[in-house]
Parts: C-alpha cells; structure tokens; sequence
C-alpha cells in the first residue's frame, strides 16, 4: 500500500479536495475474517458453565426438597362432617365448619377433640412442648404428659396442662371459659396465673385474662359476683356477696381473691378463710397476709383437701 | 398403791381409746398431693380419681391404706382393685382412678394405722368424687354400708 506523500491541507477541507484511493484487497479480507469470526457461534466455556452452574442449582434443590427434615406434624381425624384434612403440621391451621368436628393426636400424649366453628392452629410439636393457638371455638383435650409439655393459648390466656382433661371455649376476642374435668390446668396470661382443679371453672376476658376459678357447683350468687369482681368492678358489693356465699370448698376461690384484692381487704379474706378452714400449723399469718408465695402455696395445698 | 394404778391404767386406756377413735381418713382432689419426682406422669393427677391421708395416727410411717371401687354396669355388680400412689407426705395417696367410666361406682377406703382401723365409701359423679355423699366410718365399713352408698349412686344415677 502507497499512501500520498503530501503534507495534509490546512484549514478546512472541502468535498472533493482529498484525492480517492482503492483500499488493498488485503484490508477486506482482514475485515471480512473478522466479521465472520463475530457471526460464529460461541461455543466458549462461559457458557458451558452457565449451564453447568444451573444444572447443579436445579439437582441441588430437588436433593434438599426431596431430603428435607419433614416439619412435625400431628393426625387428623374425622369425627363428625366433612373435615378432610388427616394431617396438621407445625404452622398449619385447621378450621371446621358448623358441622364438623375433628380428633388430633397430640403426639403420644393424648388428643384434642375440635368441636365445630373451630379455629386452631399447631405451633410447636417438639420434645419439649406442645403448643396450640385456638383463635376461637372450643377443644376439648385429653393429656398424660408431664406439667407444663401441653399448652394451648387463646386470645386472652395461655392454659397450661399439668396433666388434666379439660374444655376450653373462646370467642376471637378472648372472652371465654375452660372447665377441667380431671387433674388441674393452671391458666395464665400477662404475670396473672387461675390454677383450676377438676370439677372448676375460669372464665377469661379481653383484656383482663383470667378470672377466679370456681367450682361448678359453688352457689349462683357467688359464680355472678366473681365475674363481677373480676370483670365488671363489682367493687365492695361483690366482694361482700363473696365472702358470705363462701362454702368450704369455695375457699378455691377465696385463695384467688386475697392475692386480688386491695391491700386494705386482704385480712377480711383471711379471716373468712380461716373461719371456713383453720389456717395449718406450717402456715404464717403475716407471711400469708405479705402474699409470701411460699406460704401461699403451703396453704393451697392444705386447702386442697377440702376441695 | 392399788387405786393409784387402777387410776393410771384407767388413764392410759382411756387416752389409747382415744386415740385409736381419732384416727381417720381425709379425701381430697387429687391436686391436694404432690407426688415425689420419677413418678410415671401417667399415674400422676390426671389419673389420679382423687387423694387421701391418714390423720392422728402416732405412727404414721407403718399405716397404710388399701381401697377398691365397687360398682354397678348394666346391672353387674364388679369390684376392681386400685392402685394407690405414695405421695411426698407421709400417710398421703394419690387413688388411681382405675375403673371403667360407664356405669356407678363408689370407692371403699380402709386405712390402719397400729390396731386402729378407719374407712371412708365415696361415690363418684361425672365430674369426680361426690363429697357430702360420702360416708366415714372409724372402723372398717361392712359389706353392707358399702352397698348402701353404691345403691343410693346407681339409683340416683339411673
């Protein structure tokens, strides 16, 4: 190739003013070599191991989906209607309808029978616990397992199992009632505990969690002022009506209601208490009037031989 | 001398009799015991149809207990025996609650404590154990008195 020996113009050029020349058919070629080497597939190894990395992506998580730890689950049983779930695991709901009921096995402890317009979830199903919500409804549950493994918690309480059968009833508010028919479940909410034996109740509202337990057969007047008491500000009234209509049986609730009440009130419930049931030698007046929680708890368990 | 001994015999016989008329059962619900740790759980509150202990007895660590329910299903008079459960206090059981749920059944407590004998019948409702229809008695209860009772549950039952 000869390129013009001149000197470039200066200034401006105008068309016409640069000479043409013919390129060397060397310059085609080159440039024609290089677009077809563009044009050509690529097969470089990027994209193999595009591929490669995607293929192993895909097989890896087939492997873990298919090996995965199966979440803890319980069986489901239908008692009644159209509940067709046979299965509820960790984080799963069940729901039934107005005609339906189901029967969960609650692993190897025992069973919950849900009644109908029942809502209830699994939330834990471990060596260590055994946990239900119930958002509303009712469940009636059948446990042998050691205190405290079985809970089940509503909108306005947590019902502890300390090895017991019991119903437990709730609306999605949390205002409700569980009744223990064997053993006792000790129902607790916000630092406020209700231990309910067999043959009791508790109710339980929003906002207020549980109230007295009573027992079933307790006198109506005293039943109305406990809910009083507890939930309506029943105030001096109610607690008047519950100190008279006490039994000796009824000193469950009486037990409750001294750590309730006003400071100023606690000895007129102490003394009720006492003329229903003498206080036992083990128990310290001034340490029970001080809500001494040993005291307290020596004396419910002398008390408990009346109930 | 002599009527100084009469008098003192008289004294100590009579102090024996009265101890001996003191001792007694007392139920309870099952909650009242505490049950030592290592206790299967199974046989813990919640099979536990209820409690009882010994009262006034001197020697409370030779006293036992024994009970049976007895019971009427489908007209059948049955007897099972139950298992009782020694709790943390001394002269306190947990009763297994052993027996079948259909049917009436009381269950027939007898306690000794030396040479003194005390019992107690208690009848059973749905929800547990019926306390003003129990019957006490300071000595063993006869056949009979335990028929009574069950009779008095299965027919108020029925």
């Amino acid at each position: 190739m000869k390129m013009p020996d001149e000197m470039p113009p200066l200034g401006p050029i105008d068309p016409g003013q640069l000479p043409l020349l013919k390129a060397p058919d060397s310059i085609w070629r080159s440039i024609e070599a290089a677009l077809d080497a563009k044009r050509k597939p690529r097969t470089n190894l990027f994209a193999a191991w595009r591929w490669a990395t995607a293929a192993l992506v895909v097989i890896g998580a087939v492997s873990w989906y298919a090996t995965r730890p199966e979440l803890p689950s319980w069986q489901v049983s239908r008692l009644e209607g159209s509940a067709a779930v046979n299965k509820i695991k960790v984080g799963e709901w069940l729901q039934t309808d107005g005609n339906s009921r189901a029967r969960i096995t609650v692993g190897d402890i025992g069973v919950v029978d849900v009644e109908p317009n029942t809502r209830i979830r699994l939330v834990a199903a471990s060596s260590t616990e055994h946990r239900l919500t119930l958002a509303r409804g009712e469940i009636s549950a059948t446990v042998s397992a050691p205190p405290r493994l079985f809970l089940v918690d509503t909108p306005a309480s947590t019902a502890v199992d300390l090895g017991c059968a019991y119903k437990i009833k709730t609306d999605e508010k949390g205002d409700g009632v569980l009744r223990v028919t064997s053993g006792w479940v000790s129902l607790e909410w916000k630092g406020r505990e209700s231990l309910v034996p067999a043959g009791a109740n508790c109710r339980t509202r929003s906002g207020t969690g549980p109230g007295t337990p009573y027992f079933e057969d307790a006198p109506q007047a005293l039943q109305q002022a406990l809910a009083a008491f507890d939930f309506g500000k029943g105030g001096e009234e109610s607690l008047r009506t519950i100190l008279s209509q006490a039994r000796v049986r009824d000193t469950l609730s009486l037990w409750h209601v001294l750590s309730r009440v006003e400071p100023r009130d606690r000895v007129r419930v102490m003394e009720r208490m006492v003329e229903l049931v003498p206080l036992p030698a083990g128990v310290v007046r001034e340490k029970a009037l001080q809500l001494d929680p040993a005291a307290l708890k020596s004396w419910r368990e002398e008390l408990a031989w009346k109930w | 001398m002599e009527m100084v001994k009469t008098t003192l015999l008289a004294v100590v016989l009579a102090t024996a009799s009265a101890s001996g008329k003191d001792f007694s059962l007392t139920i309870g619900n099952p909650v009242a015991v505490a049950l030592p740790d290592g206790v299967n759980p199974v046989v813990k509150k919640k099979d536990a149809g209820m409690a009882v202990r010994v009262e006034n007895c001197a020697d409370v660590a030779s006293s036992h207990v024994t009970a049976t329910a007895e019971g009427i299903v489908n007209g059948a008079r049955r007897s099972v025996p139950l298992r009782l459960v020694a709790a943390t206090t001394l002269g306190a059981y947990a009763v297994s609650r052993d027996w079948p749920w259909e049917g009436a059944w009381v269950v027939h407590l007898t306690g000794h404590c030396g040479a003194s004998t005390a019992s107690a019948v208690v009848p059973f409702g749905p929800n547990g154990f019926i306390r003003e229809a129990s019957k006490f008695f300071p000595r063993a209860a006869t056949a009979a008195e335990v028929e009574a009772v069950l009779k008095t549950l299965s027919g108020g039952a029925q």
